[in-house]
């Protein structure tokens, strides 16, 4: 149940997102209010965990987070994905305990239950002695993510086993998605694993500025534009456009300004570029083509970064790919994980220049990174205090000037310049409804729904 | 074949010398002069690690790393921090480099030696009480030039995995 106060202020800012365009400062730092997040949010939304890329060949793992919760997300030995819960069923243990590898099967180090790559219990020590054959070892398997599913290559998860399926759940947002993950005929790898970090900072931030907040390029990342990394126009991101879709999905996609000479397609290599035009709608191809800039944020905590950026000041841009997962820790801290990705079959020549432009722009030294974060832990500090809790945030960019692009090839809800906040309205006005939409009925007053009583009878019985 | 340097004991006191004059430069942000002792050849990475099972053979991982950077590279970070925006270190960062465990061994050609150290990086920032530290190893290629040497490699060998500190915005 929400506290009366929490569900004021969500209520209130609910009202005020769509009528005065702003956001109740308290939703970014307040140990209650994340507390409720991880239930409402983070318990019912399709939460990023890998890309397939990660996980090749039987038996290959990762650990990734849900809120709190760790999975292990593997391709099991019939070369299917699969997520489970990394919690032995004695006594809760880690069965992984490192960050990634190869295993066709996880041991608890504590009493020695093991598990197959399936999640299924297949050994128990002392089995027939201790238990007298009595354990009905296919009750304890490991707890699957309730619901798991690709798109494209990305593994999401979602605690929720009444959530709408991941391709509802992506809707308009897919023909976004595809221009970046469905470019080249042999899709896209990450390569080596994701850069880790932890930052005191509140998750929405970064999900916020990735979404929509082409504003802060020019005050936020002034040394990079002062150093020609980052256009010297402060009005570039006039020539973009800023679409949002259900499910507080958005993105901004930006192409240079009149005049400047960049090279189409984000500069991709030209076999890429030969077959994107194939794979791609033409109106995907129309919408990519003027590309200098994407980026966007999957509700709620995945990102999107595609940028045509120079490795340092003396070299020609290259265009590097980044996913970033915004894991939160708490009201005030997060990690982030960075995820560098290329088209498998981009030359050799792309992928080392495309590497380095991406390490030392948007990694956790990256020149533009490092300024992002000075920010967000700024901010967060600032509004986990009692009175700036109370006040609102200014989301009114855009009021009054511009109206919907009647124009746009693409799916969502867009405006024709990218100096806006309806991504940023539209993000936080879904997760304040996801935060005062009650759990479905059968959760409420610690009741169990029907199945759950039958699993534990039978477990009861076994 | 060249012949690899002889260490002697004075070789040992320049080089531990040189590494701590480069970290008073660092210390006290003098970012511009640290670039004077740096190679034009410089490469200067620090790997990423990942926590993996103790049959694996390295925890290093191959292809990505926390930071890859040349000559040009760190001087786009340090013209970077010259101009009046780079606010990740503005106000600067108060940073103290631990430097001990000073190992230096012949490098690969007449001029290099291979110098191991360990690092103990401190930050603290604002007025807010708490600070993150970073702990390491270095592995440093120092070349011979007149009056004194440059850094010509340096790889930094972390110990955590997922990093405590908010950026590296610092050079290690």
């Amino acid at each position: 149940m929400l506290r009366n106060e929490l569900r004021q202020i969500l209520e209130k800012g609910l009202h005020d997102v769509e009528a005065d365009w702003t956001v109740p400062a308290a939703i970014i730092n307040d140990p209650e209010m994340h507390d409720a997040e991880r239930e409402r949010v983070f318990g019912r939304s399709w939460v990023f965990l890998a890309h397939e890329s990660e996980i090749p060949e039987r038996g290959d793992y990762v650990v990734r987070y849900i809120s709190e919760d760790q999975f292990i997300v593997c391709r099991d030995e019939d070369g299917e994905v699969r997520g489970h819960l990394n919690s032995c069923r004695h006594r809760g243990m880690q069965v992984c305990r490192a960050e990634m590898g190869n295993a066709s099967h996880f041991r608890c180090p504590y009493h020695g239950w093991t598990y197959n790559n399936k999640g299924s219990l297949v050994g128990v020590p002392a089995g027939r002695e201790a238990y007298g054959n009595k354990l009905d070892k296919s009750l304890w398997q490991l707890k699957p993510v309730p619901k798991l599913d690709t798109y494209k290559g990305l593994i999401f998860g979602c605690l929720d086993p009444d959530a709408q399926s991941l391709d509802d759940y992506l809707g308009d947002m897919k023909f976004y998605l595809d221009i970046v993950l469905d470019r080249s005929d042999a899709g896209l790898q990450v390569v080596g694993a994701p850069q880790r970090w932890v930052v005191d900072a509140n998750w929405k931030l970064g999900a916020d500025n990735f979404i929509g907040d082409a504003y802060h390029t020019m005050m936020t990342h002034r040394s990079m534009v002062e150093l020609g990394l980052a256009p010297p126009d402060p009005k570039f991101a006039l020539y973009g456009e800023h679409v949002h879709t259900e499910h507080g999905h958005g993105l901004g996609i930006i192409g240079p300004p009149p005049g400047i000479p960049l090279p189409e397609f984000l500069g991709m290599p030209e076999n890429i570029v030969e077959q994107l035009q194939r794979r791609l709608s033409p109106e995907q191809v129309e919408v990519f083509r003027p590309v200098a800039f994407i980026h966007g944020t999957v509700f709620p905590n995945l990102s999107i970064g595609n940028f045509l950026m120079s490795k340092d000041h003396v070299s020609p841009p290259t265009s590097f790919l980044t996913l970033r997962l915004w894991h939160p820790l708490g009201p005030d801290k997060m990690e982030i994980m960075s995820f560098f990705l290329v088209e498998k079959e981009a030359p050799d020549w792309y992928k080392e220049e495309s590497y380095q432009a991406y390490v030392r722009t948007f990694g956790i030294s990256g020149a533009f990174e490092q300024d992002d974060a000075e920010n967000w832990r700024s901010i967060t500090r600032v509004l986990g205090a009692q009175y700036a809790k109370k006040m609102e945030l200014n989301y009114q960019m855009g009021r009054g000037v511009y109206e919907p692009d009647p124009d746009w090839p693409g799916p969502g809800k867009a405006f024709p310049m990218d100096y806006a906040e309806a991504n940023q309205r539209n993000f936080m006005e879904y997760w304040m409804q996801l935060m005062v939409t009650d759990p479905a009925p059968h959760n409420k007053n610690g009741k169990v729904s029907d199945a759950a009583a039958a699993e534990a009878l039978t477990r009861a019985e076994a | 074949m060249t012949t690899a340097t002889e260490i002697t004991d004075a070789t040992v006191r320049e080089v531990t010398e040189w590494l701590f004059t480069e970290a008073e430069l660092l210390d006290a942000g003098k970012y511009r002069e640290w670039l004077d002792l740096v190679a034009e050849d410089l490469s200067y990475v620090v790997p990423l690690r990942v926590t993996r099972e103790r049959e694996a053979d390295t925890d290093i991982v191959e292809g990505m790393t926390l930071m890859d950077d040349d000559w040009d590279s760190m001087e786009m970070r340090v013209l970077r921090l010259e101009t009046e925006y780079a606010w990740a270190e503005d106000p600067p960062s108060r940073s103290r480099h631990f430097v001990t465990n000073v190992r230096v061994a012949a490098g690969e050609t007449a001029d290099e030696v291979a110098v191991k150290s360990n690092l103990l990086l401190y930050r603290t920032r604002g007025d807010v009480a708490t600070f993150d530290i970073l702990s390491g190893e270095r592995h440093d290629v120092l070349r011979r030039v007149a009056g004194g040497y440059r850094l010509a490699k340096r790889v930094v060998v972390l110990d955590q995995t997922t990093i405590m500190t908010h950026n590296l915005a610092l050079i290690m």
